[in-house]
């Protein structure tokens, strides 16, 4: 599903150059659950990025389900993020003032074709996070814990190839953690390939495998026992 | 469909951020009202020229004797007009009807202890079918005053103020030079010539009596005026009219004209010209207002994208290619434009109905409100497109950190 091979970073700010990514190899299997574990500052955001089709790496390779990345153009990359990439946000990243459907539906309106039955697919998506009864709640009439249920439903609207998660539960109580990762994890029970970028490792640890993350390049792998 | 759902984002847009589309909606209602306003009022100038040509020029060749004023009496008594010289002008094909006058400027007129000057004009009853002017009181000048010598007179609306005020002038006496003559009716009133000249100062009398009573010159027909039926054929019976004066008068070839004969072209051709440089002027001098209006909306828009990074850089990533947030930023702006636009053309109109209550002429058709559309969109369109380009171009992995 997810191959990278020897992906670099650099980032120019004048005649400053940072190396944020040295290499970065690992590879995810199709229906997989893996958390990228990294203390901050060690680039892991950027790797999300790059993972995510928002910004290219400056060297190496990444394959998306079969797809060489690294060859497209700025529309295809759109096109990609729309159908094969659903994003969760630390801060859940909601429109404000608009309903939790319309927040549902976001991707629907990029997608090459608008389907007819998007409000049915809406509902649905948010009943299956458990917000049927908020499907008209604004997010600031919702808990952090259901903003974040919203995002989730958001991301899969398009019926992604991969879910991927930045810090999830970064901005959330340990109650409404635990709800997330378990909505997660079945996420992953139903066979979703989901990627989740954390430094927190009992989030981490919800994974069917962990990729250590230091200094620029992959530290070590290791498979999570239950 | 895609797009108009993307549409619906811009137009949702705009109604969530209401103090920012009202002061954008401000400064283009500025402008396009400005615009609007002076587009009615140079339509107007323009009509109102075009309206008093008609009347007082186009289907006309006037004739005076003389080397003397454009208007008016002669200094050459004795180059006269004669009876046969204007027979013959009237039966020039394409000439309907002559009718002679006779001319004197700013005339002393007295009535009671009120005191005024007017052009005093002798004519025949066919004046008012010539100047296209009947009365709107009393009666004209009839054949039985031109065969009697009646000491009667209608006058302009100008000296009916300036002598009466507000009461009625018909039947009473008034001193003209120093006879008497009677009121008999009011003018139509003409209001200005394109030139200035007041039109409604006047009085016209009898011709035979202002000939023989008034000029004191009884066998005098200083000016004629000609009426032709196709305006396009004037330099044609003008030529005529030279030609059958000419010959009447047996002047030489080598002698210069003793009259002067005038047709209304080579005044409307400066007229019109002096009208539309000064349209040219304001117009655009006005086109200027909504491109300040322009400048603001760009001003706005550019906040907004900076205030709205997050939103952009979400949109991104959930699919949004840089040409679909271009134009939803875009569509953005001309929602914005064009209700300025719609809104200003209304205003505007309302204003020049507003100032047209003064007695200003104005021409209020389709044409404001095209000019409003059209220059508002290409506003939003031009304006837009750099706050929109500067939206696409946010790059969204570090709108979302």
């Amino acid at each position: 599903m997810v191959k990278v091979e020897n992906i670099t970073k650099i980032f120019r700010t004048g005649i400053v150059e940072t190396n944020v990514l040295k290499g970065v190899s690992f590879s995810v299997g199709e229906g997989e659950f893996v958390a990228i574990m990294a203390g901050s500052g060690t680039g892991k955001s950027t790797l999300l990025n790059i993972l995510g089709c928002l910004l290219k790496s400056t060297s190496g390779s990444y394959m998306l389900d079969g797809i060489d990345v690294e060859t497209l153009d700025d529309d295809r990359l759109s096109e990609i993020r729309n159908k094969k990439v659903g994003f969760v946000f630390q801060s859940f990243n909601l429109l404000e003032g608009v309903s939790a459907t319309e927040n549902v539906l976001l991707p629907l309106v990029y997608a090459p074709h608008y389907p007819a039955d998007a409000a049915e697919r809406a509902y649905r998506a948010l009943e299956s996070v458990g917000l049927k009864d908020r499907v008209n709640y604004k997010p600031s009439e919702l808990s952090g814990g259901q903003q974040q249920r919203v995002a989730i439903a958001r991301a899969l609207i398009n019926d992604p190839a991969m879910i991927l998660a930045d810090e999830p539960t970064g901005n959330l109580d340990s109650d409404s953690s635990k709800e997330i990762m378990n909505l997660i994890r079945s996420l992953h029970g139903k066979g979703r390939t989901v990627i989740l970028v954390t430094h927190d490792v009992t989030v981490a640890r919800h994974a069917d495998r962990i990729v250590f993350l230091k200094d620029g390049r992959v530290d070590r792998e290791e498979k999570v026992t239950k | 469909m895609k797009f108009s759902n993307i549409a619906k984002v811009s137009l949702k847009a705009v109604m969530k951020h209401k103090m920012r589309a009202f002061l954008i909606i401000l400064a283009i209602v500025v402008g396009i009202a400005t615009l609007t306003v002076v587009v009615c009022l140079a339509g107007g100038a323009d009509k109102k020229i075009k309206e008093s040509m008609d009347n007082f020029g186009s289907h006309a060749v006037s004739i005076h004797s003389g080397g003397g004023a454009f208007r008016g009496p002669s200094s050459a008594s004795d180059a006269i007009f004669t009876k046969k010289d204007l027979a013959d002008i009237e039966n020039i094909d394409g000439v309907s009807f002559i009718s002679p006058f006779q001319a004197q400027l700013d005339m002393p007129i007295k009535y009671g202890n009120k005191f005024t000057t007017s052009w005093v004009f002798g004519v025949m009853p066919n004046w008012k079918d010539a100047w296209k002017r009947g009365v709107t009181k009393g009666r004209f000048i009839s054949d039985d005053d031109i065969e009697v010598l009646a000491k009667n007179c209608a006058v302009g609306t100008t000296v009916v103020k300036e002598l009466f005020g507000d009461t009625n002038p018909i039947g009473k006496d008034i001193l003209v030079g120093n006879v008497y003559f009677n009121v008999v009716g009011i003018l139509e009133k003409k209001g200005q010539s394109p030139v200035g000249t007041d039109f409604d100062n006047l009085i016209v009398t009898p011709f035979t009596t202002a000939s023989r009573r008034l000029m004191n010159q009884p066998l005098y027909i200083g000016n004629a005026r000609a009426i032709i039926d196709d305006p396009s054929e004037a330099k044609r019976i003008a030529g005529e009219i030279r030609e059958i004066l000419r010959r009447n008068r047996k002047l030489a070839e080598t002698e210069e004209d003793d009259f002067k004969i005038r047709t209304f072209e080579g005044v409307a051709k400066m007229v019109k010209s002096i009208s539309k440089t000064m349209s040219i002027f304001f117009l655009l001098v006005a086109f200027i207002s909504p491109l300040v209006g322009g400048v603001v909306l760009m001003n706005i828009m550019l906040i907004a994208v900076s205030e709205r990074k997050r939103e952009i850089g979400l949109r991104r990533a959930m699919g949004a290619k840089k040409k679909q947030i271009v134009f939803q930023f875009l569509v953005e702006s001309v929602i914005l434009t064009f209700s300025g636009g719609l809104l200003g053309a209304l205003i505007g109109v309302g204003i020049a109905i507003w100032i047209s209550l003064s007695g200003k002429p104005i021409s209020i058709s389709w044409q404001p409100f095209a000019i409003a559309f059209i220059f508002s969109t290409l506003i939003g369109l031009f304006f837009g497109i750099y706050p929109a380009k500067k939206a696409a171009n946010i790059d969204p992995a570090r709108a979302l950190a």
